[in-house]
């Protein structure tokens, strides 16, 4: 089967690839082997948030400090902001609705209710510009009862180390307590499925409207809108102050709504979303990956002129690690990891673990490499790129988006 | 260093692998609809450590799963959680309690026979109010659904009679898995297969002997039964793959899961030998387009808007890009994929009076879609999705080779191929 660009990975780096691709035209299959990280994903995107554990509020600048191996750095400093105001733009054509500033970070609010720098946040979920300046001085935390995802006196405690004023309200309503037949199951998507109907949403706007007091914003956890951001609209004109989500524990609903989104718009535009398929081998013809086999297409590989991976890191089994050796199991591509085991990682889970920058290496345009010499029309994309820290450096969306954008660039200027 | 690695010490079905993650969960259209059910993830891994403990702990909830795979598609560990679940179901003995409903539904090819003799008599009965009633009140059939009407002639019947002695006289040849569907119901599918490879220069041929594939029988626990006709067709697909070098091909996505990883993961019936042989026809003739092997030639005068709907097995597959690009190559057809979302029915599930209004549930949302996209019809691998979609939004549904055959100038590709 022969295709423009075939892209291996279906989270938010591949999406991005597939959708610039198909918007172009172009003939484009992504094989996404089951959901992605993004299920994991509070509502917010980051272009970078800490550098040697020193918050950036400035993330071009901070950009242009970063080492060289670094994703962006080899995108190019000054590449940043276009690419950024690019990826926005996919967003909302997309359907996702998001704001921030490129030039100066916000602060999204985490379900445990600290508050981390970010570049885009939902618009329907809590974001802060200035901490000495915040949205509302006196907040209704509406906590729903028997939830599993919201840790209510965290979040509340967290809050008002920031300076809110928190009346945290447990409530329920008809429609959430008949979900409590299934203890196991009282989770934010599931919720979500259940909050969707106009009376059931009714309901819950009544509950909140006779129970927030003297607030001046009420705060949902953000279980609405599985698949459109309509729901909330819908909320919003039933409660009679300003509402603001704040995300849950994963599976998140926004990112769940959010992956739907990308799909659906990429199906839209023509393109192939092999989900629950796995490339497993690729064929090279010298510097050229010529066809890559995947689980379920058997005998029929994908050839393509251009290769994107973007299978993800560890946890999306992009990378992979035995006793012996960090290594990237689909092409065998040259991967950048400590080659001594007891350097990955150092005790206590919230240190800085050497592990989370590893990944695949490649040269200035992200192409791969294999021993050493470059893939010539096989980029790598998102979190398997070596060089950049998702958890430390809070950088982990920035770089899928934005290698996404670029790598898609240099196929096109190529060609 | 290899004797301390544990990466190859995995457990049956994956169910070591699971991380707890919930996806699976959020994809169930079960749970989405129903708190009776609690989910694949408590279903499936979870529940699985408790049984392994005691089977007393097992949740007759389990029989509200529909099997529809789409927790094992969403699983980013690889954790098979619905084949937990239907060998949890099999243990348990479901098949034991199976009700005279149950088996009547199940043994779709014994219905068959026994309606196509009465099929003028059956179709216009199974329509009426009272015979609705009573199968309503008496068999627990839900009165509102519409029963797929019975064909008069057996497909095999046409085939020997009007189609088997042309046969042998083409180059190539293929053997023709048909299933109950296209036997009992719907035999214009299996003549528009027959079309469209004869078209092509392939003559197709039938099994020595056929059963029913039991994917229904596996969905109603009658697992003793099914393993019988697994191994039937085992051994006369192996005659047709081995004996006679034939490909197996078929018509219909969950007969073709079933056959190639069913019969083996569930029946303990291993078909390794020739799953690679046995396949959906799109994909065949998918492959042959793509290697230039044959050529298709399309009506110019062929325009309509069709929407094409991914079935849960044919996802779980991973097939529908072939039916998706096949119908693509048609000049004049306008496709829009819907989004991949259960349409309810799951085979007999939605049959039942206790699922009717769940599956109607479960499927809203397809439903929703078909309706938005502006289609005069619908297309889908999967016979049971076509009933239920044909009886909840009124729009014709047709598998993709019948309208491959439909629209194919038939004498230009008979030239083309050089027969």
């Amino acid at each position: 089967m022969r295709m423009d660009t075939v892209i291996m990975g279906g989270g938010l780096s591949g999406l991005t690839c597939g959708i610039a691709l198909a918007k172009r035209g172009k003939r484009v299959a992504i094989v996404a082997s089951g959901q992605s990280t993004m299920l994991f994903n509070g509502g917010s995107m980051e272009l970078l948030g800490n550098i040697d554990g020193k918050t950036v509020t400035a993330p071009l600048e901070a950009i242009a400090t970063l080492p060289k191996d670094h994703p962006y750095s080899k995108i190019g400093a000054d590449r940043i902001a276009g690419l950024a105001a690019r990826a926005k733009l996919m967003l909302s054509d997309s359907g996702i609705n998001m704001e921030g500033d490129v030039a100066a970070n916000h602060w999204r609010i985490t379900p445990m209710g600290v508050a981390k720098p970010a570049w885009l946040t939902l618009n329907d979920h809590l974001r802060i510009n200035d901490l000495n300046q915040l949205p509302a001085k006196r907040v209704a935390l509406m906590c729903i009862r028997g939830f599993f995802d919201q840790p209510n006196s965290m979040l509340a405690q967290g809050l008002r180390d920031l300076g809110f004023e928190v009346n945290a309200i447990e409530f329920t309503t008809d429609d959430i307590t008949a979900l409590r037949r299934s203890p196991s199951e009282m989770r934010a998507t599931s919720l979500a499925k259940r909050l969707v109907s106009h009376n059931a949403l009714q309901r819950l706007a009544d509950q909140v409207n006779s129970l927030a007091g003297d607030a001046d914003m009420v705060l949902l956890p953000s279980v609405f809108g599985q698949n459109n951001a309509d729901d909330f609209q819908t909320l919003q004109s039933m409660v009679n102050k300003p509402l603001r989500l704040v995300a849950t524990l994963p599976p998140s609903v926004a990112g769940m709504r959010m992956m739907t989104q990308l799909r659906h718009y990429f199906r839209m535009l023509g393109g192939n979303y092999l989900m629950g398929d796995s490339a497993v081998s690729g064929t090279f013809e010298g510097d050229r990956l010529t066809a890559v086999t995947t689980a379920k297409l058997g005998d029929m590989p994908l050839r393509a002129d251009h290769f994107v991976l973007a299978t993800g890191s560890f946890i999306s089994r992009g990378l992979v690690a035995d006793y012996e050796r960090v290594y990237e199991p689909v092409l065998g591509v040259d991967v950048n990891a400590d080659s001594d085991p007891n350097r990955w990682t150092q005790f206590g889970v919230l240190q800085p673990q050497a592990y989370s920058r590893f990944g695949v290496a490649t040269d200035e345009r992200l192409r791969c490499l294999k021993q050493g010499k470059p893939i010539v029309n096989l980029h790598a994309v998102g979190s398997i790129l070596s060089g950049h820290d998702a958890v430390k450096m809070g950088d982990g969306t920035g770089v899928s988006l934005l290698t996404a954008l670029a790598a898609i660039d240099d196929i096109i200027k190529s060609e | 260093m290899s004797d301390r690695m544990q990466i190859s010490n995995l457990s049956e079905n994956n169910f070591e692998q699971c991380t707890k993650c919930s996806i699976c969960t959020t994809v169930c259209p079960v749970a989405a609809v129903t708190t009776d059910y609690p989910g694949p993830k408590q279903a499936g891994p979870d529940g699985e450590r408790y049984r392994l403990k005691d089977p007393a702990y097992y949740d007759k909830a389990l029989k509200l799963c529909l099997n529809c795979k789409r927790c094992e598609v969403a699983c980013p560990s690889g954790v098979h959680i619905a084949d937990i679940i239907q060998k949890a179901r099999m243990d348990a003995g479901e098949g034991k309690r199976a009700s005279l409903r149950d088996t009547m539904l199940a043994n779709t090819d014994l219905l068959g026979t026994v309606a196509n003799i009465v099929a003028p008599v059956a179709n216009v009965t199974l329509g009426l109010k009272p015979t609705k009633w009573a199968m309503h009140n008496m068999m627990a059939i839900d009165k509102r659904r519409t029963f797929p009407a019975y064909s008069r002639t057996k497909f095999e019947t046409w085939f020997k009679r009007h189609a088997a002695d042309q046969q042998n006289a083409y180059p190539n040849h293929v053997s023709y898995f048909h299933g109950c569907y296209v036997n009992y119901n719907f035999p214009k599918l299996g003549q528009d297969l027959v079309k469209l490879m004869n078209a092509a220069g392939y003559g197709v041929h039938l099994l020595n002997k056929e059963r029913c594939c039991g994917v229904a029988l596996i969905a109603n626990g009658l697992y003793k039964q099914a393993k019988r006709q697994a191994r039937v067709n085992a051994t006369n697909i192996r005659q047709a793959v081995n004996g006679k070098h034939y490909t197996v091909l078929t018509t219909s996505s969950s007969c073709t899961f079933n056959l190639r990883d069913e019969y083996p993961a569930i029946l303990d019936e291993d078909t390794s030998d020739v799953r690679d042989s046995i396949m959906l026809a799109t994909r065949f003739i998918y492959k042959l387009v793509d290697e230039e092997k044959i050529k298709l030639i399309f009506k110019q005068d062929y325009k309509r808007r069709i929407a094409y709907h991914t079935a849960c097995h044919m996802q779980r597959m991973g097939w529908q890009l072939y039916s998706i690009e096949l119908l693509r190559m048609i000049p004049g057809l306008d496709l829009v994929e819907l989004e991949q979302n259960c349409c309810g029915i799951s085979g007999t599930y939605g049959f039942k009076k206790e699922n009717y209004e769940r599956s109607q549930a479960i499927g809203a949302t397809l439903f929703k879609d078909i309706e938005d996209a502006r289609v005069e019809a619908v297309s889908t691998d999967c016979e049971t999705c076509k009933w239920q979609i044909e009886m909840s939004t009124g729009l014709p549904v047709e598998n993709p080779v019948s309208i491959l055959a439909d629209a194919l100038d038939v004498e230009a590709t008979r030239k083309a191929n050089g027969v």
